[in-house]
């Protein structure tokens, strides 16, 4: 007995000798910092001399934003894993560490080739992609069939069939979230890929002024405000943001709502929906021009590894980030918390056609996600195309205006 | 006094000599001593105008408002009444609430669709149904106006009514006896005898309104002060740039209004402090 407690204590006093504390900055929405607590026991069964401690963060993207700042900026070793928006990999790159001899280890070439690109800077890999987002187009599949339309193909098709249902049963047609923030960015993305222009090339080139990518520019804009003007969409579109649209639609007060994949499991919760049931998700429709195409902009979140963690930590830290981005621990991630995977193979898992349909029928919407700009100075991009397209959706600026005024800032930004 | 010095001056000295210099956080960036071109480039910058023109538009009206409610609500709670005590720790509700949680509700209120404010407004036929309250600068600013003078005048109230407290009763019984009408007494006794209070009450407030950052970030981002555009140059910029001394430059200017109201404020008032 004496011999067995000496035996024991020895062992404790050896692990505790060799183990290591890792810290890592979490997220905290819906049902995401439970599981991760559960992912961090099933961890330690299999490592248990590393010690997880985490840091939940604000839900605000741009309140994380301003802690990484904090924390990085005065070159703390925490938190030793941070979890990054997938805008962001490019200006933090200096300051994590550099994964790219990782590939193997990591094995990146089982993840969707869009979240690999993200945390791709110059050709150095700096984050993992951890879960996955894509605008997807939610619909009232019960008033669709009710007045006998299809799926809208096309964002013109879109607001003939919403402003009909919506005037016949007096709601609205259709949400985006097009407040002066990040996600204006994302909803605005959208529309001018669907019609095939852009703000910016794939070297970082101001194209606004680029005559054909004009011309589709302004249409582009000019029909998402439409949407607006013809009351297809409430004014108050221009200040809202992802969750003061996912309740008017659950609250069954639209045909129609442009929104992230987190929305389908609530939606269908019977305990806090009105239409638990009564809903499907499809692509977003296509700009209505010859070559127009379905666009969806890439969303989520990665992990990275801060540079001035010890290499004892950054090692540890490493064996946690491969243990949550491991095919069990995804799929676990979207059966739990609704967070689409990043490993390809995962979304033909059988568990996972029961949990979340639509990530598999939708499988080709997060295949071909397309990425915001990547650049360093993408806050300071993000925040040009926020104010001057904003102005433009509220009226204080024609599209022209608009166009020019953040033609030459970003120019400036750039440096062009 | 050492402390004073310590956390008080170095900062402030410290965010001067920073804005002389053109430099960011960014490994690479190098630090280069620019001189004053920071504070040039300010007047430059339309939005640095913009924001420091909606500061100062929202300091003079919600300052004044807040005084003149804050002291009417003075005058009332300094008379005796039943449940005096009551309603003076109630009307600080408003205030103890925090300040970004107080915005987020009265944010729910303004909303188009389901928001009280917006359905009356709706109703009394002021605004089209379906507006956004906060998709306007000039219907934010004042819904904005409106919920920090809701927030701050009961702490002006209090404020301005621990001063009457200290006035004499005697000197209102002397001069009733004299034939002094209550406005006489209000101007020839109130006001000179309750004006130190008052300075410190519109320093207090002023100075909080110049550096008003949390209501307007929770409620309308797309309407921006000093403190919120400082914000975004020293946070969002942080790793994107050289804009560390731009952003201390701004702090500094911040600094600088804020001491000149305090002057103008103690000068015109004639405290002393002794």
């Amino acid at each position: 007995m004496k011999k067995v407690l000496v035996l024991s204590l020895v062992l404790l006093i050896a692990i505790m000798g060799l183990s290591v504390k890792i810290t890592m900055a979490a997220g905290a929405v819906g049902k995401e910092l439970e599981v991760l607590m559960n992912q961090i026991k099933m961890f330690n069964k299999i490592y248990p001399d590393i010690e997880v401690q985490l840091l939940p963060m604000p839900n605000s993207s741009t309140a994380r934003h301003d802690l990484y700042v904090t924390y990085l900026g005065a070159m703390t070793s925490d938190p030793d894993i941070l979890m990054i928006d997938v805008i962001w990999p490019a200006e933090f790159a200096p300051f994590v560490a550099d994964l790219t001899d990782d590939y193997d280890y990591f094995e990146l070439d089982q993840f969707l080739p869009g979240t690999v690109k993200s945390g791709t800077v110059q050709g150095r890999i700096v984050a993992i992609p951890w879960f996955t987002d894509a605008g997807l187009l939610y619909y009232r599949k019960d008033l669709l069939e009710k007045y006998g339309y299809d799926v809208p193909q096309t964002w013109e098709e879109l607001k003939t069939v919403a402003s009909d249902i919506a005037s016949k049963e007096k709601i609205n047609g259709m949400l985006f979230q097009l407040a002066q923030y990040e996600g204006l960015v994302c909803d605005v993305a959208e529309f001018v890929h669907s019609y095939g222009a852009d703000f910016l090339d794939a070297n970082g080139n101001v194209i606004i002024g680029d005559a054909d990518n004009h011309a589709r520019l302004v249409k582009a804009l000019t029909t998402l405000k439409s949407f607006i003007d013809d009351g297809v969409a409430p004014k108050g579109v221009l200040t809202y943001m992802e969750e003061e649209t996912r309740r008017p639609f659950q609250n069954g007060e639209s045909v129609f709502l442009r929104n992230w994949p987190y929305v389908w499991s609530l939606a269908n919760d019977a305990n806090q929906s009105k239409i638990a049931g009564k809903i499907g998700v499809a692509p977003l429709p296509k700009g209505d021009i010859e070559n127009g195409r379905h666009s969806a902009t890439l969303g989520g979140w990665m992990l990275a590894i801060n540079n001035y963690s010890s290499d004892a930590e950054k090692d540890a830290a490493k064996k946690f980030v491969k243990f949550l981005t491991s095919y069990d621990q995804q799929l676990y991630k979207a059966i739990n918390a609704g967070q689409n995977p990043t490993r390809k193979a995962v979304y033909s898992d059988p568990k996972i056609k029961e949990a979340a349909p639509f990530m598999v029928e939708l499988y080709n919407v997060f295949i071909n996600a397309e990425p915001r700009p990547i650049t360093p100075v993408y806050t300071e991009v993000s925040d040009a195309i926020q104010r001057h397209i904003h102005d433009f959706l509220i009226g204080k600026k024609d599209v022209e205006k608009a166009l020019k005024d953040l033609e030459s800032e970003l120019k400036m930004i750039i440096g062009q | 006094m050492l402390a004073i010095l310590i956390t008080a001056f170095f900062p402030l000295l410290k965010t001067f000599w920073d804005s002389l210099f053109s430099f960011g956080l960014r490994p690479g960036i190098v630090k280069r001593f620019v001189g004053l071109d920071n504070y040039a480039r300010l007047l430059n910058d339309t939005r640095f105008m913009t924001s420091l023109i909606n500061t100062l538009i929202f300091t003079a009206i919600s300052v004044s408002l807040e005084f003149v409610l804050g002291l009417a609500t003075a005058l009332i709670l300094n008379a005796d009444f039943a449940l005096r005590g009551v309603v003076r720790a109630a009307i600080l509700i408003p205030w103890a609430i925090p300040t970004s949680v107080s915005s987020q509700m009265w944010k729910w209120m303004y909303n188009d669709q389901y928001g009280i404010i917006s359905q009356i407004l709706y109703n009394l036929g002021w605004l089209a149904p379906g507006t956004p309250i906060l998709s306007n600068k000039w219907s934010s600013m004042f819904a904005i106006l409106a919920v920090d003078v809701w927030k701050t005048a009961p702490f002006m109230a209090l404020l301005l009514l621990a001063g009457l407290q200290t006035i004499p009763s005697e000197l209102y019984e002397a001069s009733r006896i004299d034939g002094a009408s209550k406005w006489k007494q209000f101007t020839k006794i109130t006001l000179p005898i309750l004006s130190p209070t008052i300075a410190v009450a519109l320093i207090f407030r002023t100075l909080d309104a110049l550096r008003v950052f949390d209501i307007f970030y929770i409620m309308n981002k797309s309407v921006e002060t000093l403190a919120v555009y400082n914000r975004h140059i020293l946070m969002d910029r942080a790793f994107t740039g050289a804009w560390f001394g731009y952003g201390s430059a701004i702090s500094v200017v911040i600094f600088l209004i804020i001491s000149i109201f305090a002057i103008i404020y103690i000068r015109s008032l004639n405290l002393r402090f002794e």
